[in-house]
């Protein structure tokens, strides 16, 4: 149950919240996380294109460039503390007209104002040297070899779980409706009651302009920008190394994007994507029609220049397995927000984390926890154990790992998902874990059952039936992703029948 | 890790496997082992309660579950040993498998090995239908499975995307089971299923089928609330005018098959566009020496029976092929997919092998009616046989004689009367 006070109340479980519950951990404190939804890591930390970006791009002298460069060089370790896949695969834009070369040649000075490491302007016969066979009209490109790829919500339930084994309580179809200041701390109304803190960490993502506004007036607005992509069959794995980009470009209606780019994921499978589209609904996770075409024909139009194209020749349309779409929190500030309020003591926020947000918040939460507890003379967590302890995947073990498993606990032995080679026992350890799964999609998240090229036909079935046996509810009860979401809803014999 | 060595490695315990198991054992192998990632055997016909099965190859009709356990009483019979709740991880070309169940990790050196993995249904993100990802997005198989061995139902409002069997097959359960089945929509402007099914499972229940026309989104939060439905135009594109709004509560997938063939990639055997299974030539030998295919991972067929009856040459084949494996050496033809033809199966005949007839099959790539299916040797007609009507859903045969093969040969679809 949620207890009637607590030192931090940190409100949102995506990268932000994971984050600083985890920096938070070191820390004698009493630390609760509040998320609306049904599983922690609903929002833009689960949807997007899961890149750690090098900080290239980033504009020098923002909050941007500033933690991107420095997140980007914690995820070695952040990772392997957590045993989290992370891949330093690089990125390549590759530009096609003289265009593309001057951005490129701007945006190697801007990489260096910002202190990236070796950033690189190819020419084409540096470029091939690199991945070998680029289309004919790609006349060069730039390197940044600090760029890598993680799988963004494994990273994301690591920090929780790694928080929760440190003591941090997670309290899940939480939404926070109210916030009022209350002596030295807040009142926090939630859907499932009120609690008293005495600091509030905003991390709600697309709504973390309602929960400042609720308190400071230094107001500020988030617009929920959607981002759509693409994903491919994992046979093409092996034709995709480096993350590769088309050169950002001005838009003729204004503006700048990043582009498109092709991301081989830590998992096998590849990302298309993104483009980007203001909404107004910060729940409006749908596909569009437009976004998908826009996709696939970018990268028919397109595919000729990509090294792909030599072992597949034409955009393969039918390697896609999913769509999905993410909302990332686009400030209107341009920039992060970041740190306490300065008409609401004890009030931080960590807010507008849009692109590169994955990669900065780690060294955002760590500058803010340290300066957090010097401010109020918090003494560290003695206590405080640094790895996770989480058995690795079955998909990941070597052969000796899997037989050495298998011997003493013969769940290993029993493959639920087959498209991921997802066993019983990992499904087991993803709703017995510190923050347990309790629908489908979150032991899809935990464990990549269901994410495979048959996208859950045959394993979601048994996950339902393993749900319902460990929980101990019926069949019927089982979500996919909170109430309303029930996968089986009727027993047999529940119609009227004719 | 365990090694054992046996003769014939069959990896599916469905029809296929069975079929292909029982033949072997008759036609004299010795150690047969059948592999089976599920805890019981029969594949999808253990989910299978409705009749239509078995008429070609028993001369009788009979529900899925009364095949399988037909099936599994023969092989009860016979020392062939089955391994349930077994999956194989790894096959290689030399046929060294790797095979996992709750007792532990085993190596298995196969003589031969039959791949009768079957299939897998087409899932929502192969069709990028735009829209949210809520609950109530079901494949038809699936549904069957929850329905019939599970007893339990996705949903009581619900739209049909795609008419392949299944599909037909759930929509009449449904209505059974006293939930609503509103439509189905189906791009293409006949059906991908049997004509049986159209009538047996949506005319006789007055359930509509929407030609040419899909599913252009899909909405809900948690659930899904309704589809939009749209008419496609000739180049199968949607027509933003027609589309409309129905609600319901399941959209329920039926669009395709697609043969599960991961080992067969592992083994390093390339597969084929239009069947998604491998080479195979008319003794269902692969491109690998002692590897054979046969059942829904090598085509996906219309019928349980052709795939016994194909399953039964493949398990003899692959005896025999344990006792004396010397029939690679034998001349070969290649046979080609000429115009209107998708897909043949086998796509390699030995010319002096003893079977005095060779028996191709495919399926048409549209709709045709009155027509010849037309077999060619260069400029020459080596046979010919007159269809009525020839559907996608429908898997045709021809039968040739082997002595009228000398070269390679082409099959075409002729809507020419000559």
């Amino acid at each position: 149950m949620i207890v009637d006070m607590y030192d931090v109340v940190i409100i949102g479980s995506g990268i932000s919240g994971a984050a600083i519950a985890n920096a938070l951990a070191r820390y004698q404190l009493r630390v609760a996380v509040f998320e609306k939804a049904s599983d922690i890591c609903g929002g833009a930390s689960r949807s997007n294109s899961a890149t750690v970006h090098s900080g290239h791009d980033a504009t020098y002298g923002s909050l941007k460039a500033h933690y991107n460069v420095l997140g980007n060089a914690m995820y070695d370790k952040l990772c392997a503390d957590l045993s989290v896949p992370f891949s330093r695969n690089g990125m390549i834009l590759f530009a096609t007209s003289e265009a593309d070369k001057n951005e490129i040649a701007r945006l190697k000075q801007n990489a260096d104002q910002n202190g990236v490491p070796g950033v690189q302007v190819l020419d084409r016969a540096s470029l091939l040297a690199i991945e070998g066979s680029f289309g004919e009209e790609v006349i060069g490109g730039l390197y940044a070899p600090s760029s890598g790829q993680v799988c963004p919500y494994s990273l994301v339930i690591a920090l929780c779980e790694h928080a929760a084994e440190n003591g941090v309580s997670f309290f899940l179809n939480t939404a926070v409706l109210q916030l009022e200041k209350q002596g030295e701390g807040y009142l926090i109304h939630t859907a499932r009651g009120s609690v008293q803190t005495r600091f509030v960490f905003n991390c709600a993502g697309v709504y973390a302009d309602e929960i400042n506004n609720m308190i400071s007036g230094n107001r500020f607005h988030i617009t929920p920008r959607k981002g759509e992509h693409l994903i491919l069959d994992k046979k093409l794995a092996p034709y995709v190394k480096a993350t590769i980009s088309q050169t950002p470009f001005d838009l003729p209606s204004g503006g700048h994007t990043k582009g498109m780019g092709i991301m081989p994921s830590v998992d096998g499978t590849i990302i298309l994507g993104c483009n980007s589209c203001d909404v107004v609904d910060k729940e409006d996770t749908a596909t569009s029609e437009e976004g998908i075409s826009q996709i696939i024909r970018f990268f028919e139009e397109n595919w000729r220049h990509l090294p792909i194209h030599s072992a597949v020749p034409s955009f393969p349309r039918h390697l896609i397995i999913s769509a999905f779409a993410g909302l990332r929190p686009h400030p209107d500030t341009d920039d992060f927000i970041i740190g306490e309020a300065a008409d609401a003591p004890g009030f931080y926020n960590m807010a507008g984390i849009e692109s590169p947000g994955l990669t900065a918040a780690p060294a955002i939460a760590q500058e803010l926890a340290n300066a957090f507890a010097q401010q109020h003379h918090i003494p560290v967590n003695e206590a405080y154990c640094p790895t996770r302890t989480h058995k690795k995947a079955f998909r990941n073990m070597t052969a000796e790992e899997r037989e050495q498993a298998l011997a003493s606990n013969p769940n290993y032995g029993h493959i639920v998902c087959r498209c991921e080679q997802v066993t019983r026992a990992d499904v087991l350890q993803a709703i017995h874990s510190p923050i347990g799964a309790r629908t489908v999609n979150a032991v899809k998240m935990r464990t990549r059952a269901g994410m495979g090229r048959c996208q859950g036909g045959f394993c979601c079935p048994e996950v339902v039936e393993l749900l319902s046996k460990e929980l101990d509810i019926p069949m019927s009860e089982v979500t996919m992703n909170g109430a309303g979401s029930e996968v089986i809803p009727y027993e047999i014999g529940s119609f009227e029948t004719v | 890790m365990k090694k054992e060595y046996i003769d014939i490695a069959i990896i599916g315990g469905g029809c296929a496997g069975l079929s292909a198991a029982l033949s072997a054992k008759q036609a004299g192998a010795a150690r047969v082992v059948v592999f089976e990632r599920a805890p019981e055997l029969g594949g999808v016909l253990r989910q299978c309660i409705h009749n239509g099965f078995g008429i070609h190859r028993f001369g009788e009709d009979l529900t899925g579950t009364q095949y399988a356990r037909r099936l599994v009483d023969q092989i009860r019979e016979t020392d062939v040993q089955c391994l349930t709740s077994t999956i194989v991880l790894d096959l290689s070309a030399e046929r060294v498998l790797i095979a996992m169940n709750e007792g532990g990790i085993t190596e298995y050196n196969a003589k031969a090995v039959i791949l009768a993995t079957g299939c897998r249904e087409r899932p929502r993100g192969a069709l990028a239908i735009p829209g949210t990802r809520p609950a109530g997005i079901v494949s038809a198989g699936t549904a069957q499975r929850y329905l019939n061995l599970e007893g339990y139902l996705v949903g009581k409002r619900i739209i049909i995307l795609g008419s392949g069997d299944i599909g037909l097959i759930m929509a009449r359960q449904f209505v059974l089971e006293g939930a609503h089945v509103i439509a189905v929509a189906e791009r293409l402007p006949y059906s991908s299923g049997l004509m049986r099914n159209i009538v047996q499972c949506l005319d006789d229940f007055d359930i509509p089928i929407f030609y040419r026309s899909t599913v252009t989104r899909i909405v809900g939060e948690n659930r899904v609330e309704g589809v939009y439905l749209s008419e496609v135009d000739a180049c199968n594109c949607p027509i933003p005018a027609t589309e409309r709004f129905i609600e319901c509560d399941t959209l329920l997938l039926s669009v395709g098959l697609i043969p599960e063939n991961e080992l067969a990639s592992q083994a390093g055997l390339a597969l084929l566009p239009f069947t998604g299974g491998p080479v195979v030539d008319d003794s269902f030998q692969t491109g690998l020496d002692g590897i054979f295919c046969c059942g829904n991972a090598l085509h996906v067929h219309d019928l349980v029976d052709f795939v016994s009856i194909e399953s039964e040459i493949a398990g003899r084949m692959a005896a025999q092929y344990t006792q004396a494996p010397t029939h690679r050496d034998c001349e070969v033809v290649h046979v080609h997919d000429g115009p209107g033809v998708r897909g043949i199966v086998p796509q390699i005949i030995r010319r002096n092998a003893a079977e005095t007839q060779v028996t191709l099959q495919f399926r048409p790539d549209t709709r045709y009616g009155a027509c010849y299916i037309e077999v060619y040797e260069g400029e020459t007609r080596i046979a010919r046989a007159k269809h009525a009507v020839l559907t996608p859903g429908e898997m045709i045969e021809i039968k040739i004689p082997r002595a009228e093969i000398h070269a390679d040969i082409t099959v075409k679809v002729s809507t020419v009367f000559t």
